[in-house]
């Protein structure tokens, strides 16, 4: 049986097909502010993956904040149910998650099958998630992919004191005028983010076996310095960025059958 | 005998100039990055503008977020003292002040000329100048035409967010939507207003409620207050001097205690070469007095 599953979210839209509780076809593609056209092309695209027609689909499950324009009636699951279901696919072992995405932060607590059994989520703040890693990104005129890289060249991270993003970046613009080292302002930023998240996993007593996904999981500085205040490895499963869109598919196909 | 008053915020610089009597002349400019290079030559301005020159002040009193950095200053008052002595000279009847800075934003209960309680936000741009600043700019509105605009709207639009990022965002969204700019202009303020309600509300709000800052002149954001407080609220002629006015007012009740030759020695104690404090903080340097 084919199954489909898909998450379309704010900053990029993902698609999988699964075949016999194997993944056979990954799509992703940033959403650019048009989910329907997101939502078109990533489902095309997974199926040329997969070498099958939209009419072979035997099951498909949908989540993300852009999967209310999806036409078809398809299920519309929870993003909390996808992602922890999602990641204990690709990562049997875990039982916690801390989810770095670009609207909020979230640490997840997951039983032995998957099913969520506690979470807490940032507000809706943009220092508390992967988004003040863009405004830093264009403050200093690099990619956001060179974050990573940059940070762990760091020497001394700058001490940064606003928790707000629209402060942050001011801040940053101030430690640039000063003559601060690139890598070391990526660094102080990094930490920044790092320490609204660790103080969302001490709430949930997190202390190992934790897994981390979302945009910010492509930012190796970012583990690297989660890693080192968190005092654990966190384990960033290769597919992790179709995480959610695994689970949409695994829960779709359990609900159909 | 002339005092003066310096209110260095994080955005503005504000100076009073007074005698015992009333205000004689004001200067309200832009802070920039080095603050402490700038606060000699706004002085210096507001001086000219007086037609004084700076032996003629008597005392000066420095407040605000740049208030230990001023080298000229005899001494430093907090904001909150002298935004209370700013606001009870100009009128006695007010018990709650709402202050909306460029970066922060605070609620003071005065009861009697004192203090009975005060809140502040200084961590979120929501509800501070800021906000307003970055939603102008991404509309391509020149802020102080913000607070008219938002005053044509019939039909404000709903702004579900409160970080300044990410409805910034959502206003961009709308206008695409084809929503016009007045409706999201409102929503913004609306947003505001509510949170910086939600905010000063703690300290019980009781009338006659002020609103001071530069907030204070934009006419959206203060009639979606009134909307939220159900009271009327006043708003003085120049907004943005109150603090720099109580710290003046302060000044001329520092020095009626001391005597003329003494007054004489903390003149010669003021230093006019910013210089001597560019590049680091001098902590050790500065002597902080304390406020009333």
């Amino acid at each position: 049986m084919f199954v489909a599953g898909l998450d379309i979210g704010s900053a990029f839209s993902r698609a999988v097909i699964m075949h016999n509780g194997n993944l056979v076809s990954t799509a992703l593609r940033p959403t650019e502010g048009n989910f329907r056209k997101a939502i078109h092309d990533v489902l095309s695209e997974v199926l040329a993956g997969a070498g099958i027609n939209p009419s072979e689909i035997d099951v498909m499950g949908a989540c993300g904040l852009g999967a209310v324009f999806i036409d078809q009636p398809i299920p519309k699951i929870a993003d909390l149910s996808c992602l922890s279901r999602g990641t204990h696919f690709l990562l049997p072992d875990i039982r916690n998650i801390i989810e770095v995405g670009n609207q909020y932060s979230r640490v997840i607590k997951i039983n032995d099958r998957g099913k969520v059994a506690d979470s807490l989520v940032s507000d809706k703040c943009a220092a508390g998630s992967g988004r003040i890693l863009q405004i830093i990104a264009n403050v200093l005129g690099v990619g956001i992919d060179e974050l990573g890289p940059l940070s762990l060249q760091a020497t001394r991270p700058a001490k940064f004191t606003s928790s707000c993003a629209v402060f942050l970046e001011t801040e940053a613009i101030s430690r640039v005028a000063e003559g601060i080292p690139v890598p070391d302002i990526v660094a102080g930023l990094h930490h920044t983010l790092t320490t609204k998240i660790v103080a969302m996993t001490s709430r949930l007593q997190i202390s190992g076996d934790c897994a981390m996904t979302g945009g910010g999981a492509m930012d190796q500085g970012l583990v690297r310095m989660m890693e080192k205040e968190l005092g654990f490895t966190l384990q960033v499963p290769e597919q992790f960025m179709v995480a959610g869109a695994i689970g949409a598919a695994l829960i779709a196909a359990e609900r159909g059958t | 005998m002339y005092f003066a008053g310096i209110d260095i915020g994080s955005t503005i610089t504000k100076i009073v100039i007074t005698n015992q009597h009333k205000i004689l002349s004001s200067v309200i400019q832009r802070t920039g990055a080095e603050h402490r290079r700038r606060a000699h030559q706004i002085m210096a301005d507001a001086l000219a503008k007086a037609g004084f020159s700076a032996d003629d002040l008597d005392y000066i009193v420095a407040t605000g977020y740049g208030r230990i950095n001023v080298p000229f200053a005899d001494s430093q008052v907090t904001e909150i003292t002298c935004h209370m002595r700013g606001i009870s000279w100009l009128s006695p009847n007010v018990k709650t002040i709402i202050d909306i800075g460029g970066q922060d934003c605070k609620g003071i209960k005065v009861k009697d000329g004192r203090l009975v309680d005060f809140i502040m936000n200084d961590k979120c741009a929501a509800g501070t100048g800021r906000f307003f600043e970055i939603i102008a700019k991404v509309l391509g509105i020149a802020l102080e035409d913000i607070g008219p605009i938002s005053l044509k709207s019939k039909n404000p639009a709903e702004i579900s967010n409160l970080c300044t990022v990410f409805a910034e965002q959502e206003a961009l969204l709308r206008l695409s939507e084809g929503v016009p700019i007045e409706d999201i202009v409102a929503g913004i303020h609306k947003a505001n207003a509510s949170r910086i309600y939600g905010m000063i509300r703690k300290i019980k709000i009781e009338e006659v409620v002020a609103i001071t800052g530069g907030g204070a002149k934009n006419v959206g954001l203060c009639r979606c207050l009134q909307d939220r407080l159900q009271m009327p609220v006043w708003i003085p002629p120049e907004p943005l001097i109150t603090g720099a006015l109580g710290a003046a007012l302060i000044a001329g009740e520092k020095a009626a205690r001391i005597n003329s030759g003494a007054l004489s020695g903390i003149k010669s104690k003021r230093r006019w070469d910013a210089a001597t404090f560019f590049g680091e903080d001098r902590k050790d340097v500065v002597s902080v007095s304390s406020d009333q």
